[in-house]
């Protein structure tokens, strides 16, 4: 799991897309680090990008936590490019999280931030509607807005 | 068509075959990147170069074409240097001179490794090459079904040289001529065109069919002659002409419980007792079958026993053959029989962790005579002679003809000082050994390995291995590794001391390979190239209550493919009657089978069934086991149905 701090609402929302094939693998991308190993930075997101990538290989843990992970690859070009946490450990869930369980790797993906629609600010996770409340957002998480201008 | 085949190439020592030179000529899609060009460079560090299709759907294809015309004989298909989900578990090539008409050349599948694989692609039509210009790979499966499909790398070889391709292609193209005008005639006979059926073959000059069928066809559909309908069928029966159908037939098995004669009256001593782990080997010559040693449920037996087949009788050789100078009472051992020598030899078995010693743990290895029925001691210990070490749970095959022992596999039995010797150390797995008979000598060909290279072998108990004394290959498959169950496939080449991978287990070919972990039992029949495997009752306690039952699978050696001849649900529950029992034996295991391949009879005594509420229940039963398949006699019967009902409905009046 990961961390970008002390609070996650003035944290950019971006594109990310797949280094390798330029996929879009989500529209609802953080930067962030590890919680384990702040030395690593990557990407992460909330809903399951299930459209745009599969599950490869066995479930492992690593050395430095004892998150149970599995690692997920782009659908497009089969490319590993991050993964899933399929059950977090206790430090990890007990320290300050951002909720996400998908990550992704820099070298694997690159992030374009979002402009909400006014189209002149930057997106921030603050001004996303909620998850519980909003169950209709667009899974491309573009709004119709942004594609007009 | 004899007469076309003789107008090909005669082709002394054939041309080589070198790599053919192609360009992409057309292709379903491809996504980003991912150019179909890119499979004309072998960049396995590059996860880049690759052809990598825009969906997953079919039909997604690759045409590639050669520069000139050639005789496409195998194709190479390189990989990434890590495993790669795209990679194709399965797809398909096809060929042909142009696009619209090409022939299947090869079904098979990649292993989602790094090497490199290649295929032989068909090249042939009754033993006659013919030429492609373009080849078609279609990919049918990705290692992730969700993901799209790669390729990294082809290569193809064959003969492009002019002077070998220009008379296969004439060939072909007279081939293809003659099909075509076969068809015509065919058409034209169907719809009674009978003026220009036979102005065709007059002026070609080509037979449809066999003369027999030419025939028939007039008897049966011209002039309605049912009766001499049924003498051709006849004559065409007698005459051996479905003996080939008949061979493609499937098996089905027949098994009959033997009650063997007894002379005493008292049953208990004119037959083997009930036992598992024993071993049994027959001598097809003579039809006798001999039984040593096993577990009862409470001891090890010592017992030496043989039937005779022509008298349905059983003879104890030796109550006790360790008084006799043979080997002491043992279980899980091994024996094999040289037919020629009439010797039987036995290695190993199993002892208690409790009875363990240095002195216990030696590896004797004895011979029996059968015609001085004398046993003699070849070894105190193999494992000093160079042989192998105490073993349980191994394979051991005859080589009558150069007078070899192999023995592979098996759990080592070790001595542990430690009260809790489960854990304290990795279990040993006995390797691949030879004994020269005449010598006296052993010899390790492959030491236990993970598989490491193409000619290692990893070693392992609860296997298969049966010596094929025409090709002289060791076939093995089967067995676990502690708690791995194994699932691949491979031949020893005893004379040329090499591996061939048949299946390395990886490729699922859904429930079309029998199921490993069970604790089959397996004979081999050479000269119908056949191996024979009965599954037993799984030792998975778990598995065992609930999917008991028997299967008997079939491989085809030459074809390369396994067959399931029969399964049974046999749900033990629902039916405490015996009637099921008397059909078959009950699933079992520690149980013994052996074949008889002059007379093609397999033979099954004891074993024991699982059952765990009363674990030292053992079996004492005889099954002999015949796989039918449907004789000449019932096929002219059911050709003359047809033929009769075809009257009857013709209004003949015959009835």
């Amino acid at each position: 799991m990961s961390t970008s701090g002390f609070t996650f609402k003035d944290r950019c929302v971006s594109v990310l897309c797949c280094r390798f094939c330029q996929q879009v693998l989500s529209s609802r991308g953080m930067k962030a680090v590890l919680l384990a190993n702040t030395e690593i930075d990557l990407y992460s997101t909330d809903i399951p990008p299930t459209s745009t990538v599969d599950f490869i290989g066995s479930c492992y843990f690593t050395d430095i936590c004892k998150c149970k992970l599995k690692n997920i690859a782009c659908l497009k070009c089969g490319n590993v490019v991050g993964y899933h946490v399929i059950a977090p450990c206790k430090p990890c869930l007990l320290s300050c999280n951002n909720g996400h369980f998908w990550m992704f790797h820099s070298q694997a993906v690159f992030g374009i931030n979002r402009l909400d629609s006014s189209g002149v600010n930057l997106l921030l996770w603050g001004n996303l509607p909620d998850l519980d409340e909003s169950t209709d957002e667009d899974l491309s998480g573009i709004s119709e807005e942004e594609y007009i201008r | 068509m004899a007469a076309a085949a003789a107008s090909g190439p005669a082709g002394p020592a054939g041309p080589e075959s070198r790599a053919l030179g192609y360009t992409l000529h057309r292709w379903s899609s491809f996504s980003s990147t991912y150019l179909p060009e890119n499979i004309l460079v072998d960049k396995p560090n590059d996860q880049s170069s690759r052809w990598s299709s825009e969906s997953n759907y079919p039909p997604q294809y690759l045409i590639l074409k050669l520069e000139r015309p050639a005789i496409v004989q195998s194709i190479t298909f390189g990989k990434y240097e890590k495993t790669h989900v795209c990679n194709l578990k399965k797809f398909k090539v096809f060929g042909g001179m142009n696009e619209e008409n090409m022939t299947d050349l090869l079904s098979s599948g990649l292993k989602n490794d790094y090497n490199k694989e290649t295929f032989t692609l068909k090249h042939k039509i009754d033993e006659q090459m013919f030429p492609c210009r373009f080849i078609k790979i279609v990919p049918l499966l990705s290692w992730g079904p969700s993901f799209n499909f790669s390729i990294w790398y082809v290569e193809l070889n064959g003969i492009d040289d002019p002077d070998v391709v220009q008379p296969c292609l004439n060939w072909y193209s007279k081939y293809r001529e003659q099909e075509a005008i076969r068809l015509c005639l065919k058409h034209f006979r169907q719809h009674n065109y009978t003026e220009a059926f036979e102005s065709l073959q007059k002026k070609t000059k080509i037979a449809l069919e066999h003369p027999m069928l030419t025939d028939l066809h007039d008897k049966l559909v011209l002039k309605g002659d049912f009766d001499a309908c049924e003498e051709l069928i006849e004559k065409a029966v007698n005459d051996g002409l479905f003996n080939q159908y008949i061979s493609q037939q499937e098996y089905k098995p027949r098994w009959g419980q033997i009650i063997p004669k007894s002379t005493k009256g008292d049953g208990e001593d004119s037959r083997p007792g009930m036992r598992g782990g024993h071993q049994m080997v027959i001598d097809v010559q003579t039809e006798t079958v001999y039984l040593f040693g096993g577990w009862d449920g409470t001891q090890d037996l010592a017992d030496f026993w043989a039937y005779s087949v022509k008298e349905n009788q059983w003879t104890c050789i030796s109550r006790d053959t360790e008084k006799e100078n043979g080997p002491s009472a043992r279980s899980c051992h091994k024996m094999c029989i040289d037919i020629q020598r009439r010797q039987i030899y036995t290695l190993g078995r199993y002892l208690d962790s409790s009875v363990r010693n240095s002195k216990s743990l030696k590896s004797d290895f004895y011979r029996y005579d059968i015609d001085t029925n004398t046993w003699m001691l070849l070894s105190e210990d193999t494992a000093a002679d160079g042989g192998p070490k105490l073993v349980f749970d191994h394979q051991m095959c005859m080589d009558s003809e150069k007078h070899m022992i192999y023995t592979f596999g098996g759990r080592i039995l070790t001595c542990n000082g430690s009260v809790d010797d489960s854990r304290a150390s990795e279990p040993q797995f006995s390797g691949l050994f030879a004994f020269d008979c005449q010598c006296q000598t052993w010899k390790l060909l492959r030491e236990d390995s993970c598989n490491a290279g193409p000619e290692d072998i990893q070693s392992r108990i609860g296997h298969c291995m049966l010596f094929h004394s025409k090709n002289r290959c060791l076939y093995v498959f089967g067995g676990q590794r502690s708690k791995t169950y194994l699932n691949d496939f491979f031949s020893y080449d005893v004379d040329s001391d090499h591996v061939d991978i048949i299946s390395d287990g990886t490729k699922k070919d859904s429930g079309m390979v029998p199921m490993t972990g069970f604790t089959q039992r397996a004979t081999i029949d050479p000269e119908l190239n056949e191996i024979h495997v009965l599954s037993g009752l799984s030792k998975d306690k778990e598995k065992r209550e609930e999917n008991v039952r028997n299967s008997f699978w079939i491989y085809d050696i030459v074809r390369n493919s396994w067959s399931c001849v029969y399964k049974n649900d046999q749900a033990a529950k629902d039916n405490p009657s015996k009637s099921l029992q008397e059909e078959e034996p009950c699933p079992r295991f520690a149980h013994q089978l052996v074949y008889d391949e002059l007379h093609k009879v397999h033979y099954l005594f004891g074993g024991n069934p699982g059952k765990s509420c009363s674990p030292k229940m053992r079996l004492d039963d005889f099954w002999s086991l015949k796989l039918c398949r449907p004789s000449k006699e019932y096929l002219l019967r059911h050709c003359k149905y047809l033929i009769r009902k075809h009257r009857y409905n013709s209004g003949d009046g015959f009835f």
